[in-house]
């Protein structure tokens, strides 16, 4: 059985947030628990400092630091996080790129509640 | 400076059409025409976002819809919250996705900014975007929205 895992979405899209969280309820994610939001890169690294999480779900295109800058400080203050990235942008080398980074996944927008759930159980199989 | 072509704006229609069928899981109507000044309009409705594009590209992308398709789009995204914000918020995520995903046929060198939103009043569009513009008209339920294409190649 998983243990509670502590999870940081970063998205500067305020529906995308909230759709994420809500994606949560599912029974098969109990054991993942929201601890913050974070709009921008900026605002992600100090709720990263502050909550430790063992899962972040990342935006790319955002204001004040991107997805990718973000993730590569990330991985540098704690490797052991896992950092799903979820964003737009469709081509193979934005995704290669953060995964070169650190991120453990990449799931493109738009998604299905069913495609985050298994990326979600994905992650936190591995 | 160079055109996009036919096979550059199918890129953007697949990525309207992929916008909605993920979101609702149902599918839009889409028809694309070439914008051309004084015959066909590019459709202002009551939200616009838009991306700037720069790198190898240069100019815009909008999408536009009314109050009460967005709305509905919420809606089907069970959204609870219907205020301005969210609604603005909606229109800029999904001119975000549609433009991110016409990345997979032009590559990284098109780069995209964060979308900018606004409350738009009637033909707003028909003053900033250029004659050459490509207009990608959209019908969801019984909802219209327009996206536009205005881009060209810098490299």
């Amino acid at each position: 059985m998983k243990t509670n895992m502590k999870l940081l979405i970063v998205d500067d899209s305020a529906i995308i947030r909230s759709r994420i969280a809500r994606i949560l309820n599912d029974p098969r994610l109990n054991y993942i628990n929201v601890v913050g939001m974070a709009r921008n890169g900026v605002e992600a690294i100090t709720l990263y400092l502050q909550q430790a999480p063992d899962i972040v779900t990342m935006d790319i295109t955002m204001p004040e630091m991107d997805g990718v800058d973000c993730t590569e400080k990330m991985i540098s203050l704690r490797p052991e996080c896992s950092i799903l990235v979820i964003s737009a942008l469709s081509d193979k080398a934005t995704a290669l790129k953060t995964l070169k980074k650190g991120a453990k996944g990449f799931l493109y927008k738009p998604f299905t509640d069913e495609e985050l759930i298994a990326a979600f159980l994905e992650l936190t199989n591995s | 400076m160079k055109s996009i072509n036919d096979n550059d704006i199918r890129s953007f229609v697949d990525a309207v059409g992929s916008f909605f069928f993920h979101t609702t899981n149902e599918k839009v109507e889409i028809r694309a025409a070439y914008l051309v000044e004084g015959e066909i309009q590019a459709s202002t409705f009551d939200l616009t976002s838009y991306i700037t594009l720069s790198g190898d590209f240069s100019g815009r992308v909008y999408f536009s819809a009314p109050r009460v398709m967005v709305a509905h789009l919420l809606l089907a995204m069970h959204e609870l919250e219907r205020d301005d914000d969210r609604l603005l918020d909606a229109v800029g995520e999904i001119a975000n996705t549609i433009s991110g995903n016409a990345r997979k046929h032009f590559g990284e060198a098109m780069q995209i900014s964060v979308p900018v939103t606004q409350v738009t009043e009637h033909d707003w569009l028909n003053s900033v975007v250029s004659p050459h513009s490509y207009v990608i008209l959209v019908k969801w339920k019984q909802y219209r929205a327009s996206v536009v294409v205005d881009i060209q190649r810098t490299a």
